[in-house]
């Protein structure tokens, strides 16, 4: 009896063991060259020893996660700036473009090789990229600022405002919401487009260019319930 | 040796970092600006798009892409004006060298909200360094505009911009899966897809097959342009052919993002004429994610 639960034990073994044995291949894109600079600029800030989130600093590290990472950042759960690209435009944008998105879901899907240890980027380029992350200094912006307006529901501004960047507050944790300006003059101008926003991960847009937006301007798809903290240029 | 055994089996079956891999770069590579995925080691042109390759590795960074319109407000059915500026993200200077893809300096993409407005176009860069593109935007609504280009020195960028046009909107796509043969403007384009159900996040062969298929030529320097948007328009991608030699089968290798409805546009240009033709292809989810997620380290 002892021997056929070793025997079947053992069946078990050999027919689990190729599905996590090497992956061919099939990519060009390594970890080492083009996946760890991804990393290092939009995920570490967060997912590194200390952080908020396990760590993916290592290749070590990420290997186990490739299928996970894929997955997560095709939905665009992570990096989670819970915003559509393109629908307005923001100076601390956090979102992955399109060619690295490509990049990651090749590695992933291509057997996330290492690659070679001289293209790695050196520990000064690390810093340099980790702190083009939006979420360093990101409390600065997390109280009240002096001189913002809250904006509820459909929301007329009385005085003119230039508008240097948003926060929204008790946004619901699903939905999409696009966020617009409509002028006096009948423009419209896109400002945000909320996409799985989570307040977990709460923070600050801020605009490319600050945008003027005169008297009697409407903002409009702020979701029930929801506020937006419209955030002042700051005076010269 | 059994305990050996024993360890390797649970080292694999645990799903432990494998050992390191063999080099996958030996030496100076070359890679394809526009196909990121088609390297060599040597220099030389891209089997795909026969574009020069181009030594090492720049950092990929995005670009600024600043769309003006005039007059304002845009008028459905009235004449505009697209002013495309390029900055560069360090500075925000003007960039105005850029290099020729697909025989074009800027290729635009146009998509509305309903999908039915569908533009494939190339604004022309003015001695002022911005990019012109006179358009009607025939309807009220959201539009999607999505700008290609290279600047020099940088890596291929790919920026969408959102235009609304005021006005009662159309309402959003809602799409079903359609196949079907189409005829277009001098071909007829059929569509076989592998797997038969595309899955989010996983390859799907998108097979093309053009009647009748002589004359067949390139257009922009490719054997076909796909661009592919989910109804929703948050992704959009644009894609060559991954296999095709100017026969009446082209194929595309697509991975769509998520388990959404997309419409697929290609074009095929046969005997100076361009077709455009598109079909709808709902998205499915892989069973359960959840269950395939690593355990959290502690």
């Amino acid at each position: 009896m002892r021997k056929c639960r070793l025997v079947f034990i053992f069946t078990v073994f050999l027919l689990s063991a190729p599905a996590f044995t090497h992956d061919i291949i099939t990519t060009p894109v390594t970890w080492n060259r083009e996946i760890s600079r991804i990393f290092y600029s939009r995920c570490i800030a967060c997912h590194r020893e200390g952080g908020m989130a396990f760590s993916l600093l290592d290749y070590r590290e990420a290997f186990p996660w490739r299928t996970a990472i894929k997955e997560e950042i095709l939905e665009r759960r992570m990096p989670p700036w819970g915003a559509v690209k393109g629908f307005g435009d923001f100076r601390n944008d956090q979102a992955l473009t399109p060619e690295q998105l490509e990049l990651v879901t090749s590695w992933s899907q291509g057997g996330s090789p290492e690659g070679e240890a001289k293209d790695l980027p050196s520990k000064d380029k690390l810093e340099e990229m980790m702190k083009e992350s939006a979420w360093y200094g990101n409390a600065a912006h997390a109280g009240r600022q002096s001189g913002e307006i809250i904006a509820k529901g459909d929301f007329k501004l009385t005085n003119s405002f230039v508008l240097d960047g948003l926060f929204p507050r008790n946004v619901p944790q699903s939905g999409s919401f696009q966020i617009i300006a409509e002028f006096p003059d009948g423009r419209i101008e896109p400002l945000l487009w909320l996409e799985g926003y989570k307040e977990q991960f709460a923070h600050v847009f801020l605009l490319q260019t600050p945008l003027e937006l005169p008297a009697g301007t409407m903002i409009t798809g702020i979701p029930a319930g929801s506020s937006i903290a419209l955030l002042p240029a700051p005076k010269d | 040796m059994r305990a050996a055994l024993l360890s390797l089996i649970l080292a694999l079956v645990a799903g432990q970092t494998p050992a390191p891999l063999p080099s996958q770069n030996a030496g100076d590579v070359y890679i394809c600006p526009m196909d990121p995925d088609v390297r060599s080691n040597n220099p030389g042109k891209c089997a795909r798009c026969g574009m020069a390759l181009v030594a090492g590795l720049p950092d990929p960074v995005e670009y600024h892409l600043d769309l003006s319109i005039s007059p304002r407000p845009i008028k459905p059915g009235q004449p505009a004006s697209l002013l495309f500026a390029v900055h560069d993200p360090w500075k925000n200077r003007p960039v105005t060298n850029f290099q020729v893809v697909h025989e074009k300096l800027f290729h635009m993409f146009v998509v509305s909200q309903d999908l039915e407005v569908f533009l494939h176009n190339h604004p022309t860069l003015g001695s002022d360094g911005l990019f012109h593109y006179d358009y009607v935007f025939p309807k009220a609504g959201m539009y999607r505009v999505l700008g290609d280009f290279y600047p020099d020195g940088a890596t291929p960028q790919l920026i969408a911009k959102t235009v609304i046009v005021p006005g009662q909107a159309p309402k959003p796509a809602t799409l079903a899966r359609d196949y079907s043969a189409k005829d277009a403007e001098n071909l007829t384009v059929e569509l076989v897809t592998e797997p038969q159900q595309p899955i989010s996040g996983a390859k799907t062969q998108m097979i093309f097959r053009v009647k009748p298929a002589d004359g067949l030529e390139k257009y922009l320097g490719a054997w076909g342009h796909m661009l592919v948007a989910s109804a929703d328009l948050i992704d959009m991608i644009h894609e060559h052919p991954f296999i095709a030699d100017g026969g009446p089968q082209i194929q595309f290798n697509v991975i769509f993002p998520r388990a959404k409805n997309y419409r697929v546009w290609v074009q095929f240009q046969r005997k100076g004429v361009v077709n455009t033709a598109h079909f709808d292809v709902p998205v499915k989810e892989l069973g359960n994610y959840i269950a395939r997620l690593p355990p959290q380290p502690n």
